[in-house]
């Protein structure tokens, strides 16, 4: 059947609308944004913007972005503007603006002075109107009335100063107050954040272009934020600890670099207190555990991929390498307590340490080299066989040769992981709070031979030992003080140092990966 | 295919080869293009000077024709030679490719829809696909037919039109019944429309997708080698379908068999190496008399 | 074959028996004999090692030079039966960890006996009261403060990682441009790579203090602000594990949706997220998982004072999870109290190991379900 009547493929010439709209995107996003940068102090909401207080200007701000709302959806609805609205909002929408309205209207009651019933009260009947509002009307007018209405109603309550600096609330029985300039942020990342959402979906034309762009903000505002923090983060470790890093750092020289920080311990002898044994314990802890899990667990996983039947026997090792993967770090620091130490004479020591790092390295060494064992293409398998190659020499020259690149990555990724963990070290090895330097294990010298059993000793291997993640806790659990000049600078700089070390290993890893994915595809 | 002798057949000619005269003398042809093919019937889809490069590969050079309604257009040739992406040009699904750079224009009823500003679920709307392998969706049945039209909000089901009384479930099951039926499938699946679509069969399973398309009410149906996963029987109803729906859809068919084409289509455009169109006609002068050397020589097996 | 039903177990063992046999015949008998002397040097060690004898060495040098002799001479057999090792070694520690774990609980289980119904449970009392208090009289090992940070922690983790995860899942599978995916993938598994003791320092020293102004709190360790750090531990898990399953839905059945006329959302959230939806829930629930396993960010910034919240959800004070008890109180426990431990570290590791296979489960049902859709 052909159509009576055939619909434009373009729509009626709606730029103007959308360049309000849009604008109105860009003012909540703004509003977002310095929101946020109030609710972390960056900036007080009692700074001054153009003779205002900032949170007034907030309010002012939310009251436009509400009122445009509204208008947009106005717009649409008596026909000013040819949008392409459904007949309803949608289910999830009347949901959240019904849980939205009753907790303000819980909220506000309560601050009038209502009882618990009376809040109740309240917040059922906004919440119904806003149910029947977003429900009921179409779609242009569901999804801007109440969005509109609750940033009008926060930027009202801001312009007017009803919530601003001075407001304060007590929690009572909770023992902790809610002050204005925590609430304030709050408030305006709230309140930004629907608008923004629901002037998205008039700049789409509502209906499902409108819900992909209001959707399509969201996310992208969720991603951009874990983003901010996650540079934040690094960003922030990285400027406090710099100052402790390059402490005394100087170039030239006979040893052409002189990195104090790195090269001392943090001894009486030292004049600037360094890292060096940390250091070390933590290269050694790495050594130790790669060399017991990495063949462990390449050799177990040749032989469940190659070797062993396929069935319930493999299945249950795969249920066990899983379940030993996802076990917390603390849990695998018991068990090293509870075994390992008795075994290496009842004390703290670094192998240990290492050895209780393996366990933890070994799920994960595992599951990688299986994986990257299965994804060799029988082919390769079926070709070497039909050569007459025996089953071994097939795995050794064809199998774990493709398989290397995803083991390698496996194992810097696993690396990088362990690297960073304390909870297994602190059970197992845990050594001083500001080792000096002469602490630092010895291993490859330690080596002794001896006529008697035990026959083989290794003194440093049994001490206990600091690492870079062992002594940061120790600091803190110290109080960030110590026989040191600037406890709080050192702790920093180690606190960087051992990110440094994590990161590095991680970007390698990842870089591997990029390398030997794009190295396959070509 | 008649042969002629040497010298009428080189006026004939269509191609650039060099093709040696009955003196043995090897002579350069310019290919003169086929004089352009007026179908029978009003144009739906005008196509002028499509280009389609994904990055560096030409995969489609220059292509025109114009594809009349109400019938069924088949677009055969070698694997690799373009008609696919021919295709999907059509309902802009290269959009989705992002290597893909497309010139030139594509007219659905006069209006360009490669032009700015184009809604492309309003065309998707009139354009619709079918693909090669079945794809329903993990949904029942009745829901997968339903699929467009809710998307589309012209059929409102869900918690929150039953409460507020906007639900039309009898509008629903009409629609689905409909379609179905113009699919062929109604009398096979009448019984379990909760069913979940994949227990289907895969000729089942390609009709419920036919079935979906129809739902949207599209004006063209553009299939994709819609039989080239079914077995015999099930492509054969495929086939009779096929002819059917042409009584009120504009229906392009790419398909790699050629006996497939001479028996479904109206006309035919032969797509060879690179991405060209080398011949469009009707159906019985490709297949019976082609204008081309090339597609003479593909038709009777010669290569592809 | 016989006709009497026998059962299959014995019919297997059998064909081992035979096939076993076969295999000693066919094998070189020197061949043989090192790969016996090299396993059973191993085992010995392995014991010696158990029973902490010094005489241990003895047997594991004898298992390096039989393995190294071997390997020069019967590599294929060697290499096979080292493998086996391997995977036996794995088994092993798995199940040398529960054994472990659970026989260094048991004092403490027999310390918190209580009955009910007159039958004395061994360990109830540990969650049938509340006080835990391991120097003063009555000196008593509950568990339940723990477990109410652990659930206060997790929840809030929860609350932040799933979402955001979510989100940030679909984010990289469908919706961003290559570039940007390049960019946004790595970043997000550099989050994961921070370790947990530096978000432990920033927190406690950048955090804690300014909650504590900023609440007027008495101190300044919340589970609120433990729970959005160990959130923003798990949300790599979460958006790892979703973006695969994410990615596996197949692209015909996007493209399937997208020809009908919907919009990129609409068949996102009709197609693939349902599709791909036990995947997602495997996700969430190793986030789960991982927000419970959390240590060192907890013990750095909570309190320590085994404690019950007053109110049940006051989220602004944070005392002492499962985890943190652990590590803070390893060093200085000895007898009961260390076990008592052990019995906390029971507790996490039954409730991981859940998770852990629930979610397995889930992934198995989802790759049988998507498996069928080709």
């Amino acid at each position: 059947m052909s159509r009576a009547t055939q619909t434009a493929l373009i729509r009626d010439d709606r730029t103007l609308y959308e360049a309000v709209a849009g604008t109105a995107v860009g003012l909540s996003g703004v509003a977002f944004a310095v929101g946020l940068a109030a609710l972390l102090g960056v900036v007080a909401i009692d700074d001054p913007v153009a003779g205002f207080e900032l949170s007034v200007a907030f309010g002012a701000v939310l009251l436009a972005l509400g009122a445009a709302v509204v208008g947009f959806g106005v717009a649409s609805r008596f026909g000013y503007v040819d949008a392409a609205p459904q007949p309803s909002a949608g289910i999830v929408a009347a949901a959240a603006f019904t849980g939205i309205w009753f907790a303000v209207g819980a909220i506000v009651s309560g601050a009038v002075g209502l009882g618990t019933g009376g809040r109740l009260g309240v917040g059922v009947v906004l919440g119904g109107l806003a149910f029947a509002t977003t429900a009921l009307p179409r779609e242009d007018i569901g999804s801007t009335l109440p969005a509109g209405a609750v940033a009008g109603l926060c930027g009202l309550s801001l312009i007017t100063g009803v919530v601003g600096p001075g407001w304060k609330q007590v929690l009572v029985g909770y023992n902790a107050t809610l002050f204005g300039d925590t609430v304030v942020p709050l408030i305006v990342l709230f309140a930004s954040l629907v608008a923004g959402w629901s002037a998205a979906k008039a700049y789409g034309g509502f209906g499902a272009r409108g819900r992909n762009v209001g959707a399509y903000v969201l996310i992208y505002l969720v991603v951009c934020s874990i983003l901010v923090v996650l540079v934040g983060l690094v960003g922030f470790v990285t400027v406090k600890g710099l100052p402790g890093l390059f402490n005394g750092f100087g170039v030239g020289g006979a040893a052409l670099i002189s990195w104090p920080f790195l090269t001392n311990g943090a001894g009486l002898l030292a004049d600037i207190a360094g890292v060096f044994p940390a250091l070390v314990g933590t290269v050694w802890l790495v050594i130790g555990a790669v060399l017991f899990a990495v063949p462990t667990g390449v050799g177990a996983a040749v032989f469940l991929s190659e070797y062993a039947e396929q069935g319930r026997f493999t299945g249950a090792v795969e249920v066990a390498t899983n379940g030993l993967w996802s076990t917390p770090s603390i849990v695998f620091g018991l068990f090293g307590a509870a075994f390992l130490i008795p075994r290496f004479g009842n004390q703290k020591s670094l192998i240990a340490g290492m050895l209780t790092l393996g366990f933890m390295l070994l799920p994960l060494v595992l599951i990688t080299s299986r994986e990257a064992i299965l994804a060799v293409p029988d082919e390769y398998r079926d070709a070497s066989a039909a050569l007459g190659v025996s089953k071994w020499q097939t795995i050794r020259s064809v199998v774990l040769p493709a398989a290397i690149p995803g083991v390698t990555t496996g194992v810097i990724l696993g690396v990088g992981r362990i690297a960073g963990e304390t909870a297994p070290i602190l059970l197992t090895m845990g050594g001083g709070v500001l080792p000096a330097k002469s602490a630092a294990p010895d291993v490859l010298g330690g080596f002794r031979l001896s006529a008697s059993p035990p026959f083989v000793s290794n003194p440093s291997l049994l001490e206990a030992t600091s690492a870079l993640p062992y002594q940061l806790y120790a600091l803190i659990t110290a109080g960030l003080s110590g026989n040191i000049q600037n406890p709080q600078e050192y702790a920093w700089g180690l606190a960087l140092t051992l990110l440094l070390v994590v990161l590095v290993f991680y970007a390698i890893g990842i870089a591997t990966r990029y390398y030997f994915r794009r190295k396959l595809h070509q | 295919m008649s042969q002629t002798d040497t010298a009428e057949t080189t006026a004939n000619r269509t191609d650039s080869q060099e093709i040696s005269t009955t003196a043995g003398e090897t002579v350069e042809e310019t290919r003169p293009e086929w004089t352009s093919y007026e179908a029978a019937g009003q144009t739906k889809l005008a196509v002028e000077d499509l280009d389609v490069h994904y990055g560096d590969d030409h995969a489609l050079k220059g292509v025109s024709m114009d594809i009349p309604e109400q019938s069924v257009t088949a677009l055969i040739g070698p694997s690799g030679c373009g008609k696919s992406t021919f295709l999907r040009c059509l309902n802009r699904m290269n959009d989705r490719i992002r290597a893909a750079s497309v010139d030139g224009t594509v007219e659905l009823d006069g209006e360009n829809i490669y032009q700015d500003g184009v809604d492309l679920v309003e065309l998707r709307k009139r354009v619709g696909m079918v693909f090669q392998s079945p794809n329903p969706f993990p949904k029942s049945i009745r829901e997968n037919v339903s699929y467009g039209p809710r998307k589309h909000g012209d059929i409102e089901t869900g918690l929150l039109a039953k409460l507020t009384g906007r639900a039309e479930p009898e509008r629903e099951e009409a629609l689905v019944e409909r379609s179905l039926e113009r699919a062929a499938l109604w009398e096979e699946v009448n019984d379990r429309l909760d069913d979940n679509a994949l227990g289907l069969s895969g000729g089942q399973q390609q009709r419920l997708c036919i079935a979906r398309c129809l739902a949207v009410d599209p004006e063209i149906i553009l299939m994709d080698e819609p039989a080239s996963a079914l077995d015999p029987i099930a492509t054969s109803k495929i086939e009779d379908l096929i002819e059917d729906l042409a009584q009120d859809y504009t229906v392009v068919v790419v398909t790699h068999s050629m006996q497939q084409a001479a028996r479904v289509s109206d006309q035919t455009a032969v797509f060879l190496t690179g991405g060209e169109l080398v011949e469009y006609d009707d159906t019985e002068k490709i297949f019976e008399n082609p204008e081309s050397q090339r597609v003479e020589d593909y038709i009777s097996g010669k290569f592809g | 074959m016989s006709l009497t039903p026998q059962p299959d177990w014995r019919a297997s063992i059998e064909r081992r028996l035979t096939r076993t046999q076969e295999f000693v015949d066919d094998t070189d008998p020197e061949a043989l004999a090192v790969v016996l002397v090299s396993m059973g040097s191993l085992l010995a060690a392995f014991v010696g090692f158990l029973l902490a004898s010094p005489w241990t060495a003895v047997p594991l040098g004898v298992f390096l030079i039989a393995t190294g002799y071997g390997w020069a001479r019967h590599q294929a057999l060697v290499a096979r039966a080292v493998t086996f090792a391997m995977t036996t070694v794995t088994l092993v520690t798995l199940g040398l960890i529960v054994v472990f774990i659970f026989a260094e609980s048991i004092p403490a289980f027999q310390y918190e006996t209580a009955s009910v119904f007159g039958v004395s449970v061994p360990g109830l009392g540990m969650f049938t009261q509340a006080r835990w208090d391991a120097v003063s009289e009555p000196v008593r090992y509950s568990l339940l403060p723990m477990i109410h940070g652990t659930v206060m922690v997790t929840t809030i983790a929860t609350l932040v990682a799933a979402p955001l995860g979510v989100a940030a899942a679909l984010f990289i599978a469908e919706i961003a441009p290559p570039r940007v995916r390049e960019l946004v993938k790595p970043g997000i598994e550099i989050l994961a790579g921070i370790p947990s003791i530096v978000y432990g320092f920033i927190g406690f020293t950048i955090i804690n203090p300014w909650a504590g102004g900023a609440f007027a709190l008495n101190g300044g360790s919340t589970y609120l602000f433990v729970g959005i750090v160990v959130g923003l531990m798990a949300l790599p898990t979460v958006v790892s594990v979703a973006e695969d399953a994410l990615t596996s839905v197949p692209d015909v059945m996007k493209d399937g949706s997208l020809a009908l006329g919907a919009t990129d959302w609409q068949s996102m959230t009709s197609i693939t997220l349902p599709a791909a939806f036990s995947g997602v829930s495997a996700a969430v629930l190793l986030g789960v998982g991982r927000a419970i396993g959390e240590t060192m960010a907890a013990t750095v910034m909570l309190a320590g004072i085994p404690r019950i919240s007053e109110p049940l959800v006051n989220v602004f004070y944070g005392y002492e999870t499962l985890t943190s008890l652990i590590a803070r109180g390893y060093g200085s426990a000895n007898g009961v109290h260390e076990s008592a431990l052990f019995a906390a570290g029971v507790v996490l590791f039954v409730t991981v190991l859940c998770l852990s296979i629930g979610s397995q489960y889930i992934e198995a049902r989802m790759r049988r379900r998507l498996g069928g859709i080709e």
